[in-house]
């Protein structure tokens, strides 16, 4: 019998309390040969994680020298999506898109340490709080893979979501709230026992949409991301075909404002500072600035198509815009546009990542397998060429700015 | 060894036996074998299952891309400088390894052919209005219905870089009451800077090309300045704002006909623009030189008090229309109030060969809330033309646009205007009037 199986055992004989260890014991194993390796990195936060789609890898780059330190190959056609570091720089985890399995690496070692399978089309993740699990969003199998960090393995599987794209969890690690990106609820998760408490309804679809089955019966554009205010108090929904923000608070899963914003709002991104949540609305090819105080938009301004994220940093907000190979910048104080930073023609930009001091943005750029590096101070910017094929995405361990799209 | 003490002591018999249990446990190499077999099948169950449920394209994808290279005076080619190498851009073919669904390959390809094809676009509107007279002698239009059918056919193809050909034919038929009731002012947007109706105009032909990191966009070709200057939020669109022309844009502009010009507009995106124009206005004109506009303008994003956004606008007009130069100067302004409110004003002033003519324009708009549908809209505006002749003419309308559907519009218009003509009596009529307006 192996470990893992007496585990099992254990588990069902004696409850929680033994297997705890023996999953340690079994994660020791696991990383014996980590262990006998060299250690490639010492500090986690000195270097940029890089999602290669295409190359199947993530790579790691070095802040300081901005070199590739190294890559860890997942396996041909895994197509990673997104990756996160775990709060305490041990491990970096990614979703496998097209293999349908949940990726482990050693951090000090760059080393795949376990591949777990799940559902289908895995994506977005995210750690809990005190890091002990890993919640793996499976958009296409309309589930979440709880992934116990200390066993790492899928201890259960969530179902009744509908195409989850992005986890959220409260600050005391209680709750997750999930957007459901095939539907207009955000699901709560109850984090004790995995299991799905509650849909909240971010809005009623209109009276009129009767009358527009093309647009409401088509491709649905539902909630992207539950994003949390500073305080964990208030979470902020935005659903791209009711073009609004749903602001629920968390202490009783109430939706208490919906918010219009422009049209197709793919989700709201927190400013640093609390203060503004801002929503890319690639409708109308606009932002709204929602002042979080007064739970209002006190600003609408022109941005540019296709947008995937925004990013804060040295008091601006940098909205990429992902065909125009342009990142809008806007400056926060005055909440008016700041001009535009050019990055490339004909590139495809991504996401990106800033850095835990506010200062540099490290932008991905797929179609020339590039990191763009953005002093957010003097807007000048770097390319970082052959970083890997298809960078879909960057993470900085902490960095306020970790999404993905 | 230890910790494991420590932990069995703590759990007793039971784990106790399960430890034994497990340090007695041995594999004999048939297990193994066997494990690795009942292994390798869920992995394959799970392969299978994985295809069947999402259709994976497993072969490599190839792509062509853009690189740069340095190549030296042999032309040997290399991926990284060298010295005695120059820099040269240059394509090239890569495989990646990445499963697509069907589902992807088929919408990639559509995106590929409709990005490669012209594009054509339809907005077609049906207007009818009704006209009573209020006040005044005895005028034709009283009580008389009108029906103004409207259809553009637009084609837009990207050319180059940054650079597109725009075409738009529109065909009018039926009557808008201007003929009736002769206002200085149209009482229908539709039929603003086309003379000819009940046949087919084309009314803008032109290229576009953005150049200066898309700081600058020039525009040449037939072309209709007011799509480029007098902008205003929430009153500059027949098809979905105000009906009366009035309310669309500044009469002051003088502009009566498209025609061949140039527009140039830097945007640095920082809220400030400046735009320079010229636009024949007369399809009578024999030569370039003939009935020519100049106009400039420069517009900045404020935010005035706290509120929200404000656009104010500032132009400058001269043109040899009426024979010698004449000049004209006015202001656009929209101003966000709340999420749901904005409020809009416009003032201009052209030279005439004596005093000169005046207008003005205010009013607001609701959006975002205060309608029965979400993307609903209503406003209300007052316009005010005065020229130098003397000749007056006061206009307020008010509307309500429903949103049926993304492509299916329907709007509701009531307006009064009241005529005053040098030397003639005042007239006054109200104009109720149905928009039905498809966009596909």
């Amino acid at each position: 019998m192996t470990i893992s199986k007496l585990a099992a055992v254990a588990t069902v004989v004696c409850g929680a309390s033994l297997s705890p260890w023996l999953a340690a014991q079994e994660h020791d194993a696991h990383t014996a040969a980590g262990s006998a390796q060299e250690v490639k990195i010492t500090d986690p936060t000195s270097v940029v994680l890089i999602v290669n789609r295409d190359s199947n890898d993530i790579a790691f780059m070095d802040i300081a020298t901005r070199k590739i330190i190294g890559s860890v190959f997942l396996g041909n056609n895994v197509n990673p999506h997104m990756a996160m570091m775990s709060h305490d720089g041990r491990w970096v985890v990614t979703g496998g898109t097209r293999a349908n399995k949940a990726y482990i690496i050693d951090v000090p070692t760059m080393t795949l340490v376990k591949e777990i399978p799940v559902d289908f089309a895995p994506e977005h993740l995210a750690f809990s709080p005190d890091g002990r699990y890993y919640y793996q969003g499976n958009p296409d199998g309309d589930s979440i893979s709880v992934i116990d960090m200390v066993s790492l393995t899928e201890i259960k599987r969530i179902p009744g979501l509908v195409e989850p794209l992005n986890i959220t969890f409260t600050p005391d690690g209680t709750k997750a709230y999930i957007g459901n990106y095939g539907a207009h609820w955000v699901g709560v998760i109850d984090v004790t026992r995995h299991e799905l408490l509650k849909k909240i309804q971010i809005g009623e679809v209109p009276g009129v949409a009767r009358l527009d089955p093309e647009r409401y019966l088509g491709e649905i554009k539902g909630v992207s991301n539950a994003s949390i205010s500073n305080d964990g108090r208030y979470i902020y929904a935005a659903d791209g075909d009711l073009g609004i923000v749903g602001v629920i608070d968390t202490r009783n899963d109430r939706v208490v404002k919906t918010i219009r914003v422009g049209a197709d709002p793919w989700r709201a991104f927190m400013s640093h500072d609390g203060r503004y949540a801002i929503t890319v609305n690639n409708g109308d090819e606009t932002i709204s600035v929602i002042d979080t105080a007064h739970n209002e938009v006190v600003a609408t301004l022109e941005a540019g198509p296709d947008m995937t994220g925004v990013n804060f940093a040295a008091g601006k907000a940098f909205v990429i815009s992902a065909t125009s190979g342009f990142v809008y910048v806007y400056d926060m104080a005055s909440l008016k546009p700041a001009g535009r930073i050019k990055i490339g023609v004909n590139l495809q930009l991504e996401t990106a990542t800033t850095d835990t001091a506010d200062q540099t943005l490290y932008l991905a750029s797929s179609t020339d397998h590039s990191i763009y590096v953005i002093d957010a101070e003097t807007e000048a910017v770097e390319r970082i060429a052959n970083v890997g094929l298809y960078p879909w995405g960057t993470h900085i361990m902490e960095s306020k700015d970790n999404y993905c799209h | 060894m230890h910790r494991t003490e420590s932990w069995l002591l703590t759990l007793g018999p039971l784990a106790l036996s399960l430890a034994a249990f497990a340090a007695t446990a041995q594999e004999t190499p048939e297990d193994a074998d066997r494990e690795e077999l009942l292994r390798r099948i869920d992995e394959l169950e799970q392969r299978v299952n994985d295809l069947e449920s999402t259709a994976v394209m497993s072969e490599p994808e190839t792509r062509v891309r853009r690189i740069e290279v340095w190549v030296d005076e042999n032309g040997v080619e290399y991926d990284e400088p060298r010295p005695g190498t120059r820099s040269v851009v240059t394509y090239q073919r890569e495989r990646a390894f990445r499963r697509q669904t069907i589902n992807e390959k088929i919408e990639e390809a559509l995106d590929d052919a409709a990005s490669r094809s012209v594009a054509v676009g339809v907005d077609a509107a049906i207007v009818l209005q009704n006209v009573q007279q209020t006040g005044g002698p005895d005028a034709d239009a009283d009580g008389n219905n009108y029906e103004l059918a409207s259809a553009d056919l637009y084609f837009t193809a990207g050319l180059a870089q940054n650079t597109i050909f725009y075409a738009d034919i529109v065909g009018l038929s039926g009557t808008p009451p201007d003929n009736e009731v002769g206002g200085l002012t149209l009482l229908n947007g539709y039929a603003a800077r086309l003379v000819r109706q009940n046949e087919l105009n084309l009314r803008e032909a032109w290229l576009m090309t953005e150049v200066f990191d898309q700081r600058l966009q020039l525009t040449a070709g037939r072309v209709d300045l007011t799509n480029y200057f007098d902008h205003n939020a929430v009153a500059n669109d027949e098809t979905t704002q105000f009906l009366s022309d009035a309310l669309v844009n500044n009469p002051m502009l003088g502009l009566s006909e498209n025609g061949a010009g140039l527009a140039a507009v830097y945007d640095p995106k920082s809220g400030f623009t400046a735009k320079l124009g010229y636009q024949q206005s007369s399809s009578a004109a024999l030569n370039l030189s003939d009935s020519l506009f100049y106009l400039a303008e420069v517009g900045k994003l404020f935010t005035p008090f706290h509120l929200g956004e404000g656009n104010y606008r500032a132009w400058y007009r001269t043109d040899n229309s009426s024979g010698s130069n004449q000049k004209a100067f006015g202001i656009s302004v929209d101003q966000k109030v709340t999420a749901a409110l904005t409020l809009f004003g416009r003032f201009g002033s052209a030279q005439t060969d004596g005093p000169r003519d005046k207008f003005s324009s205010v009013g607001f708009r609701f959006a975002n809330g205060v309608t029965f549908n979400p993307e609903d809209a209503w406003g209300v505006g007052l316009a005010r033309t005065e020229l130098g002749a003397g000749d007056e003419e006061s206009l307020v309308e008010g509307y309500y646009n429903l949103r049926m559907t993304q492509k299916l519009e329907l709007s509701f218009h009531l307006t009064r205007v009241t005529e005053e003509p040098l030397g003639a009596e005042q007239v006054s009529y109200l104009v109720p009037g149905v928009r039905l307006q498809a966009s596909f």
